[in-house]
Parts: structure tokens; C-alpha cells; sequence
């Protein structure tokens, strides 16, 4: 596992120096800076209003559960944001390997290829934490303001990270798959969205299958954490599509080695 | 060290690697000569376990690729035919990470790196980033990273592959440091570099073994000329009758160039033919018109061909034991085989056939 690591190192190190991963995380940290006020300006409004009404009429047809509501919303958001940047972030993993001949340095070297599997991985988890760090202070600003969900905060973070992984892994095994980085990040934004958003299928079907398509979307998972439920389960759903994309990464590193370099 | 024993790779039905068996010693240097696609790189990548073999057995060091992979990985520099190297990061972060995956323990790892830098004369470009380097030095960069971790074994395809002349020589030197300490398997397609380092070359075509000698062997038989080749009529002295006394009189007009070796004069109907051998580096073309002029003759054609490497692997093919030991139609097929992988790799051909050319007309007429 010492090999994992010292792949992660140099894969972060590699791309802090381009000057994508700072594009990246700025328009991450702007949109969700931008989504965060935005909603926030929104749902006063909304609480306005019903505060409003109710001083008039004496109730009010809005049901508000205000932090909560900002919270999910806010967090559902983050990971549309998610779902449009990490297959930016993994289309090179190990296409640019191939391209670039480290394959051929990595392989040859005494470490075994879940150990590059890993490392990769970890990589990339790393950049999607520092990614996500600038959202951090966000919620210091919540909670200056008192009304804030400490539960649900912490769970759509593990929410978010959860998802991450999981669209990390298979964006992997999508690279390991292409020679080129074009095709690797429309194959990566293809598998994902179709992941993300087969429940929104299932929501108009309304049949026995809803729950069995609703069991395969990330999103509908995801929704969980944003409303502050940790469950085990879906904890075990994101874990599952992890282990399968690193495990298929894996046989496809060993596959491409019988193939034309 | 090095044992391989019936290394096979096969890519569909085309057999890349045939076959080959061959062991290296402790210290020894040995070298893979091949045209474009002899299956030197497929062979050095299976021997570092980057490409599974079809067939056969590689072991390092007493220890099976196949069964104990890290071990041998661990013992094995290499420098694939394109430096793996990460061109954003700098040449001393570079090395840093390669001792890091071969495992060199933490403790020496720094001396490891500085010892690379020292040994591939990287020093003064240690903290400039590999992509901004010249091609030379990032073939260096390539050599640092193979030795870092002091492997018993170097094996390197193509270390001096697309280098300038100067840089050729420089890594050369490099390699024949390195010799000694290291037991060394390298693949050129330059002749002089494989005579100059290896102890032991073998030619290479078609994934087979064509023929092993001593580089001094090598390069005795196949010393390195230039050749220019003269065409000239002589107005008035044409016909059959005298031609004895015509060479003799074309002959000693052209043995009073400077730096002229072999001669060989061939009266045709109604021109000659003159073949002007001389060393490497001598081009004899710029006193010929002079003299050819001087002398009242016509000059009808003049052609540089340098004995190219194409020329050479004729020769090594067509060679007499190797036709001994071949039943002829095989030494025939082999060598037009051999005119086919030059098609178009080779040397551009001058306009008139020389030796090696006829031979290899021949060769394709008895197919
Ligand atoms: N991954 C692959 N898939 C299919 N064929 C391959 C593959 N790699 C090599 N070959 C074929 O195997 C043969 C040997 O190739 P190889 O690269 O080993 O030659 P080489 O001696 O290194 O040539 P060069 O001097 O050009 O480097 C070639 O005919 C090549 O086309
Ligand atoms: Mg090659």
C-alpha cells in the first residue's frame, strides 16, 4: 500500500501544477459560493412571506422547514456541480498513463496493479476533498447565524464524498478503458448521468419497478444523506460502486497489457 | 542473471517473437540489432513483465517472472523506446517518485536521486521541469530513472534512438559506464554504438535469432564504408576489344584520389561503371566531376550510398555459414524477407543499384 500512496502524492502533486485543477476548483468554489447566497437570499424571501401571512391571515400555505430545505437544496445542487467536474477530473487517470508511456514505467515496477488502482483512487478522492474544502466556511457563516443543521450538514458532506468516490471509481475504470481523453470523459459524463438520473424515470412509471430502478440512482441515494438520513445502506450502495470500479479498473489495466500498447 | 528460454509473443496469428532462447551473464553487455520491427522491443517488454509472453520462461536473478513478479521487477531498470517520464514534474521530483514505486528505502532514498542526477549528468537541470527539456536530456532523465534504485539488471531499448550526433555520444559514453556494474541488455539499430558497448550482439529479424557474434567479429566483417558509385563514357575508346587496358587506365585515374579505398571498374557497352569505396566520413564526390572532366571524358551519372545498415543485414543473411547451415531456399527466403522490412525503413536509395542491391534482386528472383 506504501506504492498506493506515493502514486496519490505525485498524481496531486501533478495536478496542482496544471493550471486546470485551479480552474476547477475556482469555479467549483464560485457556483457553489454563488448557489449558496442565491438560495439562501431566496429562501428569506420565502420565510418573509410566509412570516407575513401569517401576521395578516393568521396562517400561511407555505410549510417551511427552512434549513432544511436550504440545506437539501443546496447540496443537491453541489452534486449537478460534482457530476459536471469529476469527469473532467478522471478522464486522464490512466489515459494519460497510456499516452504518455508511464503505464509502461508503473507496470514494470515492483508494485502490484491494485496498488496503482488504489493510488489513482486516492488521488483523485484527495483533489475532490480539496475541492470541496472552500465550501467549508459557508457553513461557519450558517452557523454564525444560528439556525443551522450541524446533523445534516455532516451527513450530505459524507453524502457528497460517498458520491464522489463512486463517480470517481467508475470515471477510473472509463479511463482505463480509453486511449484518448475526449472519448474517456463523454464515455465517463454518459455512464454518470445515466446513473445519476434513471429514478427520475421511475418517478413517471409508477410500477412495481420504481423501487428496483430507484435502487440503482446515485441520486436517489444521494437525496438521503441531504436530508440528513445516514443510513447504512446507502453507505454499502456508493462502497459497492466503488469496489466494482476499481475492481473492473484493475482487470482492464492487466487487460490492456495484451492488448497494443 | 538473465536466462530466457523460448520466449514467444504472438498478436493474432503474426508471430513477433519466435521462440528465443539466450542467457546473459553477470556483467555482460548484450545487444539486440534489428530492422523496424525484429520484435526488440516486444522481447525487452515481456523480459520486464510489461507484456505477457505467449510462451516460454523469463527468469532474473534465479527468480520466474512468472511466478514472482515484484522480485524480479525489482531487480530490472528500464528505459522503454520513449522515456516514461511526467513531463510536469521536475527532474529531481521525477526520480523521487520512481525510487519511491521501486522501492529504495526511505533512509537512502535522497542519495539514490543524487547519485542518478550524478551518474546521468542531470545536475544542472535537477529542479527544471522534464517537459521543458531538450530531447537529449530527457533520454538522460530516461537513464536516471532506469538505474535509480541500483538494479542488478539494465535492460534499455533504444537509448541513443532519435539523439543528435553529440548526444548519441554522450549517452553512449554514459551506457559503457555503466557497464560493468550492471548487467546490461540494449536495443539500436546503429551498428558502431552495439560494437562499441556490447559484449555480445545478436541480429534480430522477424522475432528470430539470425545471428550472435563478438562485436569485433561484427565489425570485421561489415566494416562501414562510404560508396560512390561513378558512371562515365570515354568518347572513342568503346568496344570489347581493349577493355582490359581501359579499366586498368579508369582504375589508376581514380586510385590518385586522396582517401580512395577499393576500386572496382565495370566496362558496359558503352559506359563504366566505377565503385569508389572510402572510410566513413570521406565523400569522395566533389573531386570526381574534376577529374572525370579533366581527363576528356563524359560524366553520365555519380551517386553517394553509404554501406547502410540494409546492406549490412544482406550481408550477415547471405553470409556463408549461415547459408551452410540454412537449406538454401530458407537463406533465400530470409533474405528477401529482410529486403521486404527495408522497403521502406532502409536508407533513400541513390539512383544506381550497388552490391547489396543486386544481391538483393536476386534474393526475391529465386522465390
Ligand atoms: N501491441 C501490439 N499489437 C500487435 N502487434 C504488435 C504489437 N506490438 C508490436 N507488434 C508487432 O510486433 C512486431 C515487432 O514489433 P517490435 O516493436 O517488437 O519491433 P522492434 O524491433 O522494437 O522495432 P523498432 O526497431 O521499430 O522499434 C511488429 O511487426 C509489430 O507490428
Ligand atoms: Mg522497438
Amino acid at each position: 500500500m506504501r506504492h498506493a500512496f506515493a502514486i496519490a502524492r505525485r498524481e496531486l502533486r501533478s495536478f496542482f501544477v496544471s493550471p486546470i485543477a485551479y480552474v476547477v476548483v475556482t469555479i467549483f468554489a464560485f457556483l457553489s459560493g454563488a448557489f449558496f447566497s442565491n438560495m439562501l437570499v431566496y429562501y428569506v424571501k420565502q420565510s418573509t412571506i410566509a412570516d407575513r401571512q401569517i401576521a395578516l391571515v393568521g396562517r400561511s400555505d407555505f410549510q417551511l422547514d427552512v434549513p432544511t430545505m436550504f440545506l437539501g437544496e443546496f447540496f443537491k445542487n453541489e452534486s449537478f456541480i460534482l457530476l459536471l467536474v469529476l469527469p473532467l477530473l478522471t478522464m486522464g487517470l490512466i489515459t494519460d498513463e497510456r499516452r504518455k508511456g508511464t503505464l509502461e514505467l508503473l507496470l514494470t515496477s515492483p508494485l502490484r496493479p491494485g496498488e496503482l488502482v488504489a493510488g489513482k483512487f486516492l488521488g483523485a478522492m484527495a483533489f475532490l476533498s480539496v475541492m470541496l474544502a472552500p465550501t467549508v466556511p459557508l457553513f461557519v457563516f450558517l452557523a454564525l447565524g444560528g439556525a443551522w443543521e450541524p446533523g445534516v450538514v455532516l451527513a450530505s458532506y459524507i453524502g457528497l464524498l460517498a458520491l464522489g468516490g463512486a463517480q470517481i471509481a467508475l470515471g477510473l475504470f472509463v479511463s482505463s478503458l480509453c486511449e484518448n481523453i475526449l472519448i474517456s470523459a463523454f464515455g465517463t459524463y454518459g455512464v454518470l448521468l445515466i446513473l445519476h438520473f434513471v429514478d427520475t424515470s421511475a418517478t413517471i412509471a409508477r410500477s412495481i419497478w420504481v423501487d428496483f430502478i430507484n435502487f440503482f440512482s446515485f441520486n436517489f441515494h444521494y437525496l438521503n444523506f441531504t436530508r440528513g438520513v445516514l443510513s447504512l445502506g446507502d453507505v454499502i450502495y456508493f462502497a459497492t460502486y466503488m469496489a466494482l470500479g476499481l475492481f473492473l479498473t484493475q482487470r482492464s489495466i492487466e487487460a490492456i497489457r495484451f492488448k497494443r500498447s | 542473471m538473465i536466462s530466457v528460454q523460448q520466449l514467444t509473443k504472438k498478436f493474432g496469428r503474426q508471430v513477433a517473437v519466435d521462440s528465443l532462447t539466450f542467457e546473459v551473464q553477470k556483467g555482460e553487455v548484450l545487444g539486440f540489432l534489428g530492422p523496424n520491427g525484429a520484435g526488440k522491443t516486444t522481447t525487452m517488454r515481456m523480459v520486464t513483465g510489461y507484456l505477457p509472453p505467449s510462451g516460454g520462461r523469463v527468469r532474473i536473478d534465479g527468480y520466474d517472472l512468472y511466478d514472482h513478479p515484484i522480485e524480479v521487477k525489482r531487480r530490472i531498470g528500464y528505459l522503454p523506446e520513449n522515456p516514461p517520464v511526467y513531463p510536469e514534474l521536475t527532474v529531481r521530483q521525477y526520480l523521487e517518485f520512481v525510487a519511491e514505486i521501486k522501492d529504495v528505502p526511505v533512509s537512502r532514498r535522497k542519495a539514490a536521486v543524487d547519485r542518478a542526477l550524478e551518474r546521468a549528468q542531470l545536475q544542472e537541470v535537477r529542479d527544471k521541469r522534464v517537459g521543458k527539456l531538450s530531447k537529449g536530456f530527457k533520454q538522460r532523465v530516461g537513464l536516471g530513472q532506469a538505474i535509480v534504485h541500483e538494479p542488478p539488471v539494465l535492460i534499455l531499448d533504444e537509448p541513443t534512438s532519435s539523439l543528435d550526433p553529440k548526444q548519441r555520444v554522450e549517452v553512449r559514453h554514459l551506457i559503457s559506464q555503466l557497464k560493468g556494474e550492471h548487467t546490461v541488455i540494449l536495443s539500436t539499430h546503429i551498428l558502431p554504438e552495439v560494437s562499441e558497448i556490447a559484449d555480445r550482439v545478436f541480429i534480430i529479424n522477424r522475432g528470430r535469432v539470425m545471428a550472435v557474434d563478438s562485436p569485433a567479429n561484427l565489425s570485421d566483417r561489415l566494416r562501414a564504408r562510404e560508396m560512390v558509385t561513378v558512371q562515365l563514357r570515354i568518347p572513342g575508346r568503346v568496344g570489347p576489344g581493349d577493355s582490359g587496358k581501359l579499366c586498368e587506365e579508369v582504375r589508376s585515374a581514380f586510385a590518385a584520389l586522396q582517401g580512395v579505398g577499393d576500386i572496382t571498374v565495370q566496362p558496359d557497352d558503352d559506359a563504366v561503371t566505377v565503385k569508389l569505396e572510402s572510410a566513413v566520413g570521406v565523400d569522395l564526390r566533389p573531386e570526381v566531376a574534376p577529374l572525370v572532366v579533366g581527363r576528356g571524358w563524359q560524366l553520365l551519372g555519380l551517386a553517394a550510398d553509404s554501406l547502410s545498415l540494409e546492406q549490412i543485414f544482406l550481408t550477415l543473411v547471405s553470409d556463408e555459414n549461415e547459408e551452410a547451415r540454412l537449406p538454401p531456399s530458407r537463406a533465400e527466403r530470409a533474405s528477401a524477407s529482410l529486403a521486404e522490412a527495408f522497403g521502406e525503413g532502409g536508407k533513400p536509395r541513390t539512383t544506381s543499384q550497388v552490391d547489396g542491391g543486386g544481391k538483393l534482386m536476386g534474393g526475391s528472383a529465386g522465390l
